[in-house]
């Protein structure tokens, strides 16, 4: 066997940032997130240098991510604010970074804003159109108006956007997302992350016994969506996020590579030197103790585990020879590979081994049989 | 403290099921000071969680305790009996060591099926019988209906019948001081050869085998070398004693006396209910009449979920057994479920019963299989044979005819039911016999149905049909022959021999489909389709699907909650954990018991 410290990780880290104000709350979200108050920002963004000033080790980042909450409710200050703390990072050549942004926020200020910082990546929460479904999420904007918006970060040097796309409302149709999906390619994102509804609890939609849809309709959208948008030219390269070619996000891929990130901010998760960590959900606890985190240190064998739970969401699967490297002990050693593989849960191409597209959506029942 | 042998009262309390003989009980107990107010907790005999939790009593105790009474100490020796029609059998066990029986009758419900069916049990051991009105405190309580009920129908006079309330004490009094001025004292055979009665037995695990007996003829001391006449076993007696309700070490039990005896025995074999236990060097010519010992009536198959707690459950079967002499076991092996056991119980109350407490006590989780009654097979060559698992069911060429065991019922009922009684009983393939009128308004019907029938939902749909209102006793007639096939169940194509069963011919469509259909309800979906197919011979005659399940997947896995979807993922898993996979389709617990919860 292979001792403990013998392996380590040779990639760079990804930094992930969170921001948890809302100017409203959306009726299906469960993430941390507050009314947003400028007094609150302003001592929020100051307890974030702080954390990071802290925690940072001065080593080279491959990607920064900006997300909530919404980000791009900071007035142009605090925004300043924030990004300038980005200039702690030692960044790579060519680094990925993403903001998440509200239709309703893009400006051309906040948009110079973002580029000056080298932003290189926006990510919109678009959701759907439809009138409909928009009344229940709590979320207003149409179509003409993410036309111009998008527009107007192209006309910026914005050539990398993500939308996000939600499916599976209780009384959505077939044409509903037919219709929703059509809006959005005209759009021409060059990526696009879908989102099956959850009801999870401390949302407004549980609150209100907005009823789920069965798994089969939701099962059948999601078909619907994945082979529309592989015939528009998008790469399904995990389960729920799509891309045009040379577009994945590569913050996101380091998530399902099992590769270490800093997470900074109330709630924020990170994962260095084997410990995986949850910063305090409450805001006030934040402010007072960012040392405020529960913490999980890791064996070889929970490693090996994430590294299977989360590489078999990618497409393409898990490639044997890194494993090998990675853990010093082959995959089908390590797990039971080949009878997955004889009853085609798994299936095989050169070196990767993945689970094929119609059984990602099942791929719960698979995982259970190797971790 | 020596009692004279006159002033010892033996006696049990025996009763319909909710009548409130457990309260009672602890009525008795407070009254006597056997047991301090302050310590009081309610069905103070029952020991076992299980019966508290479900009000009812399973195994018998027996406690001793002492009353002042005309100047004069008495000793009360009160052996409490299960009410449940499963557990008749310790009833006539507990009857065996007592002379008198206290007879309670609900006063809001009068004359049950199990007050008649007890009382039968005392007269035959021939018990002096006191009629006792419980519950008079309750504000519907009838009793002058159900004082002519115990007229009427069990014969007594009105002088006989005592009032008391279990809740409130009235009345306890009185039934304790007419215990002793009518039930006869145990007969003086101090002189004769010892000769003591097993009547239970249970398992003490720094004491060994602890057997309760009575002692009928002769004196049992304290370092007695005694043997066992059936068993021919022999052990040095090394603790004597009685319980008050407390255990209460004793030199010497005197003929009459009721106690529990240890004697270092380690093995469960070696101590059977009913044997006589004599003395080694001066032995009684012949055993007491040892009573019937009740035979299983039901069979299931038992099995560990995990496959290597094989060896755990037969251990935990053993030690079941040992305060359970009507639990019988042998291997099994069934393809579908590996190595377990074929487990006699008698009923299905008991089977519930047995299965929750090696689930609870000994942390096993087990699949039980569709219980079966036992069929009587005669083949073409003549040879009769008995078949208890659907399994062992010889080729149908091979079968000249096919007998399963009838019942005979008491169903007491208000009589605006009589209409929708008799259909249950008919869709139970009853034989109408005879129908009685306890009063103007109830009324006892009589049917011949089949054991199987009652074994499946009968007591459920009872009561359906009833709104609550029927009570329920039987008692097995014998056997009759029946139009019975085997049928096999079909999971994904492959037939799975823990799920046959033996339905009778006319209802095999029926029971088909609606086995089917429970299978697809309790069977998760599967990463395929999963057919379901009910089988005669190699006739398919029901069919379900199970579609495949179409959604499984941790959402928005980004970095945020990773340890917790893997917590979730691992929390799917341990659910799986308690599903048996056959083949290649995980199939739960209850799946194996569908039959019984088959509802129209």
């Amino acid at each position: 066997m292979v001792n403990e410290k013998n392996f380590k990780y040779q990639e760079k880290r990804g930094v992930y940032i969170h921001i948890p104000f809302c100017r409203s709350i959306c009726s299906y979200c469960d993430f941390c997130k507050m009314f947003y108050d400028t007094k609150w920002a302003h001592k929020y963004l100051k307890t974030l240098e702080k954390e990071i000033d802290n925690y940072y080790m001065q080593d080279e980042i491959r990607s920064i991510y900006i997300g909530g909450g919404t980000p791009s409710i900071l007035n142009l200050e605090e925004m300043e604010y924030l990004l300038k703390l980005t200039k702690k990072f030692h960044k790579m050549k060519n680094i990925e970074f993403t903001y998440e942004c509200n239709l309703e926020d893009i400006n051309i200020d906040m948009l110079k804003l973002l580029k000056f910082y080298n932003v290189t990546r926006l990510s919109i929460g678009i959701e759907s159109f439809n009138k409909h479904l928009q009344d229940l999420m709590g979320r207003h904007h149409d179509f003409k108006e993410a036309l111009e918006k998008i527009k107007l970060c192209r006309s910026l040097g914005f050539n990398n956007i993500n939308i996000d796309l939600m499916y599976g409302f209780y009384n959505e149709t077939m044409k509903d997302l037919k219709k929703d999906l059509q809006l959005f390619l005209k759009l021409k994102p060059e990526h696009i992350s879908t989102y099956s509804l959850i009801i999870n609890g401390h949302t407004l939609l549980k609150v209100n016994k907005i009823p789920a849809l069965d798994d089969d309709s939701d099962a059948k959208m999601y078909d619907y969506i994945c082979k529309y948008l592989r015939k528009k030219h998008f790469n399904h390269y995990e389960v729920s996020n799509f891309a045009k070619k040379g577009m994945e996000s590569r913050h996101n891929l380091s998530y399902w590579d099992n590769l270490e990130y800093y997470g900074f901010g109330v709630s924020a998760s990170g994962y260095i030197d084997k410990v995986r960590y949850s910063n305090t959900k409450n805001f006030f606890t934040y402010l007072k103790n960012i040392e405020k985190r529960d913490s999980t240190c890791l064996s070889r064998q929970d490693i090996m585990d994430y590294e299977i739970i989360l590489g078999f969401r990618k497409t393409m699967g898990i490639n044997k020879e890194e494993f090998f490297k990675k853990y010093q002990i082959p995959l089908e050693e390590a797990y039971p590979i080949k009878p997955l593989l004889k009853n085609k849960e798994l299936k095989q191409k050169k070196e990767y081994i993945f689970i094929s597209r119609d059984k990602l959506y099942v791929m719960n029942e698979i995982l259970q049989k190797m971790v | 403290m020596n009692i004279k042998q006159e002033n010892i009262r033996n006696f049990s309390i025996i009763a319909h099921i909710d009548h409130g003989k457990s309260t009672l009980a602890d009525r008795i107990l407070e009254i006597t000071g056997a047991v301090d107010k302050r310590c009081m907790k309610e069905q103070m005999l029952d020991s076992m969680d299980l019966e508290r939790e479900r009000g009812i009593t399973i195994k018998l105790n027996a406690v001793s305790l002492n009353y002042q009474y005309n100047n004069e100490t008495y000793q009360l020796n009160l052996i409490d009996t299960p009410g449940h029609v499963d557990f008749s059998y310790e009833v006539s066990r507990s009857l065996c060591a007592c002379e008198g029986a206290v007879l309670i009758v609900d006063a809001t419900q009068g004359i049950e099926a199990q007050t008649l069916a007890n009382m039968y049990l005392a007269l035959n051991a021939d018990l002096k019988i006191i009629p006792v009105i419980n519950k008079i405190d309750l504000p519907n309580a009838n009793i002058s209906l159900v004082k002519e009920e115990l007229k009427k129908v069990l014969g007594f006079s009105e002088e006989e019948i005592l009032l008391c309330s279990g809740k409130s004490g009235e009345g306890v009094k009185e039934l304790i001081e007419r215990i002793i001025e009518v039930v006869p004292p145990p007969k003086n055979n101090d002189d004769k050869k010892l000769r003591a009665l097993v009547f239970d037995s249970y398992f003490d695990s720094y004491k060994g085998v602890v057997g309760l007996i009575k002692v009928i003829d002769g004196k049992l001391k304290l370092k007695d070398e005694i043997k066992f006449m059936a068993s021919s076993k022999e052990f040095i007696v090394t603790e004597l004693g009685v319980h008050t309700p407390n255990e209460k070490k004793l030199d010497c039990l005197h003929s009459g006396e009721v106690g529990y005896i240890c004697a270092s025995i380690k093995d469960i074999e070696n101590i059977e209910v009913g044997d006589t236990i004599t003395l080694k060097n001066n032995p009684a010519n012949e055993a007491i009449l040892g009573y019937k010992k009740m035979k299983p009536m039901v069979y299931s198959g038992i099995f560990s979920v995990e496959p290597n707690k094989y060896e755990a459950l037969k251990e935990a079967l053993e030690k079941l057994k040992l305060n359970d002499a009507a639990l019988s076991f042998e291997v099994e092996s069934s393809e579908a479920l590996g190595f377990g056991f074929r487990v006699g119980f008698l009923g299905l109350l008991h089977m519930d019963i047995i299965t929750t407490r090696i689930e609870r006590e000994f942390n096993i989780a087990v699949i039980a299989t569709n219980p079966s009654v036992i069929y009587e097979v005669t083949l073409t060559n003549g040879e009769v044979i008995s078949i208890d698992n659907p399994n062992k069911m010889p080729d149908s060429v091979k079968i000249k005819m096919i007998r399963e065991p009838y019942i005979y019922t008491n169903i007491i009922v208000p009589s605006e039911y009589i209409g929708s009684i008799m259909e249950l009983c008919q869709n139970k393939r009853g034989i109408y016999k005879s129908l009685e009128y306890i009063d103007d308004k109830r009324v006892n019907i009589h049917y011949e149905l089949p054991l199987a029938e009652i074994v499946y939902d009968f007591f459920d749909k009872l009561k359906s049909y009833s709104k609550g209102y029927a009570s329920f006793d039987y008692e097995v007639i014998g056997y009759k022959e029946s139009k019975l096939v085997k049928m096999t169940i079909l999971l994904n194509g492959e037939s799975v021999d823990a799920l046959s069963l033996i339905v009778h011919k006319d209802y095999a469509y029926q029971r088909a489909c609606l086995i089917t259909k429970k299978l697809k309800e309790v069977i998760p979906r599967q990463l395929f389709q999963v057919p379901i197919q009910a089988q005669i011979g190699s006739k398919v005659i029901a069919r379900e699907n199970i579609s495949a399940l179409r959604k499984n997947v941790l959402a928005k896995c980004y970095g945020g909650d990773i340890t917790r979807k893997r917590k979730l993922l691992e929390k799917q898993k341990e659910g799986k954990k308690k599903m048996k996979q056959i083949g290649n389709i995980e199939v739960p617990k209850e799946a194996f018991l569908a039959i019984l919860s088959d509802n129209e």
